[in-house]
């Protein structure tokens, strides 16, 4: 099977992206939200992709989600896989506009790695195609714990012992992939172990500006304490972005896959560290993601990358999650506000940002 | 509106909650619903009736006041409308951008700050820095003791905690 994203030839007239918009510019579904133009939609472009028939037999929309809009597929006449996922970008998510192209060129560059993902199959940025940039790939079986309402402490015995082990491994197996060796060289002509740290602090001012609603003078604290705290990083890795517990699937006591890598980049491999510590995630125990106490995560991710943490850096990456956090719930005000959203855990996750800044206030006191 | 703002939004999400939510299909609709019950425990802490709203009841009492005031001569022992509405109330609006305007020009000083400290007075550095962080404390503490305590799991899950 090739994994390629070769524009096809349309049978059916395009589907109109921005349709997601009515006359008065509220929020509507869009044309690639229509479950039976999509099934027709996406059999076309699999039966162009493969050379054969491809039929779509079932889709379903998956309820779970902020930024992509995620379908459970059926398919027959698809020899690698009986169902799969397919992961739309709408103009109106909460990191809109979406290229499906990072997800997709990680996903496929690890399919060497001991990483567990899910095996990618197609992707594209035409709008054209299915209405919105999308990707195709494996469904791969397993449930997702979630960081809220007090599943993490459900995690317990054998049970959590081995989800933190496929944790901690699969992570310094990400960082330790040679992707330099591989099709995401070309992300790397850019980064350093110099500029790592500032090439994603500007990354998140940027993103700052696009989204503020308002003037938050505990961004500028936060912003102007990273531009002086930057570590160098001891080497440069692909980095998942939003690795945490929420964010992999499992079945018996094992992670089956590690989701959700749209923020995926090349940077420094403690940021993913970072994010992994923030209090958010630890599912109401005092563990990372409920999974593993602060030291023993780190003592088996050193043991099993070969690469000492920088206790001083961790910090750092602690301090830039919470902002990242905090600017994330920016995003779902800004969002909301637009009225590119009706959603209502938009509004309801903006509220989070005062406690996450109050964490931040917390990070910066103690790390002055 | 004859029912008191906390009362109104009191009665809609018990109303949700007791006769909406239980006929719901559909885990989704049912969490949107519950953001919908989040959102209103939010906006009870915050809101209350508009400034604008008040501003046109208490004007129309000043001029009904001024008004009646060379009638009362003739009619002793009636009483008489002594309100004043205070002139130049500021509205909501005009009371937020005010807000905005002072925490923009809070962010410009940390960024000032951020850059020139090296050249300029420790101690006046460090003073600032002390009274920008007291400032920053004080309105995140506001703003957590007016936030309405999160659902994110009815939300997600579309069912009540321990249901």
């Amino acid at each position: 099977m090739m994994e390629a994203t070769r524009k096809q030839s349309n049978p059916r007239p395009p589907l109109r992206a921005g349709s997601a918009f009515s006359d008065d510019g509220s929020a509507r579904g869009g044309t690639f939200e229509d479950v039976g133009a999509l099934r027709l939609r996406l059999g076309d472009y699999l039966s162009e992709q493969t050379g054969s028939p491809v039929a779509v037999d079932r889709l379903v929309k998956f309820p779970a989600g902020f930024s992509w809009i995620t379908y459970g597929v059926s398919v027959t006449g698809f020899a690698p896989a009986a169902e799969l996922i397919l992961r739309l970008g709408p103009p109106y998510g909460l990191f809109a506009p979406y290229s499906a192209m990072p997800e997709f060129l990680a996903l496929s560059a690890l399919r060497s790695s001991a990483v567990p993902r899910p095996r990618a199959f197609y992707a594209s940025d035409d709008v054209a195609i299915l209405g919105a940039p999308f990707f195709v790939c494996q469904r791969v079986d397993g449930d997702t714990p979630l960081p809220w309402g007090g599943q993490g402490s459900a995690l317990d015995g054998d049970r959590r012992e081995s989800l933190a082990r496929d944790f901690i491994d699969s992570l310094a197996a990400l960082h330790g992939f040679d992707w330099r060796a591989s099709s995401l060289a070309q992300w790397g002509e850019s980064v350093t172990v110099d500029n790592a740290a500032a090439l994603q602090i500007e990354e998140w001012r940027q993103r700052f500006q696009r989204w503020a609603l308002r003037p938050h003078p505990m961004a500028h604290l936060a912003f102007a304490w990273l531009g002086q705290n930057q570590p160098k990083a001891s080497r440069v890795a692909i980095v998942h972005g939003d690795y945490r517990l929420g964010n992999f699937l499992e079945r018996n006591d094992r992670i089956t896959a590690i989701l959700d890598w749209e923020l995926v980049h090349l940077g420094d491999p403690i940021e993913d560290l970072g994010w992994a510590f923030l209090p958010q995630y630890r599912g109401g125990t005092g563990l990372v993601c409920g999974l593993a106490s602060e030291a023993d995560l780190l003592a088996r991710y050193e043991a099993r990358s070969g690469a000492s943490v920088d206790r001083g850096a961790l910090k750092f990456y602690i301090v830039f999650s919470l902002l990242k956090l905090a600017l994330t719930h920016m995003a779902a005000a800004r969002c909301f506000e637009d009225g590119r959203f009706n959603d209502m855990r938009m509004p309801a996750m903006a509220t989070q940002m005062a406690p996450v800044f109050r964490q931040l206030e917390k990070a910066l006191e103690r790390s002055s | 509106m004859n029912n008191s703002l906390p009362r109104l939004i009191d009665g809609m999400i018990a109303t949700l909650r007791g006769e909406i939510i239980p006929h719901v299909e559909g885990d989704f609709a049912r969490g949107q619903a519950f953001g919908l019950i989040y959102m209103l425990n939010s906006i009870r802490l915050r809101a209350a009736w508009s400034n604008e709203f008040l501003c046109e009841q208490l004007q129309a009492l000043d001029e009904a006041s001024r008004d009646l005031e060379g009638v009362m001569t003739d009619l002793p022992g009636a009483p008489a409308l002594t309100l004043r509405a205070p002139s130049g109330l500021p509205t909501a609006v005009e009371l937020e951008s005010m807000r905005d305007q002072g925490a923009a020009r809070v962010c410009e000083l940390i960024d000032w700050l951020a850059t020139h400290r090296a050249g300029a007075p420790a101690v006046a550095v460090a003073r600032a820095e002390d009274i920008i962080d007291r400032y920053i404390h004080r309105q995140l503490k506001w703003e957590l003791s007016t936030s309405a305590k999160p659902m994110f799991d009815e939300i997600s899950r579309g069912s009540e905690k321990g249901a």
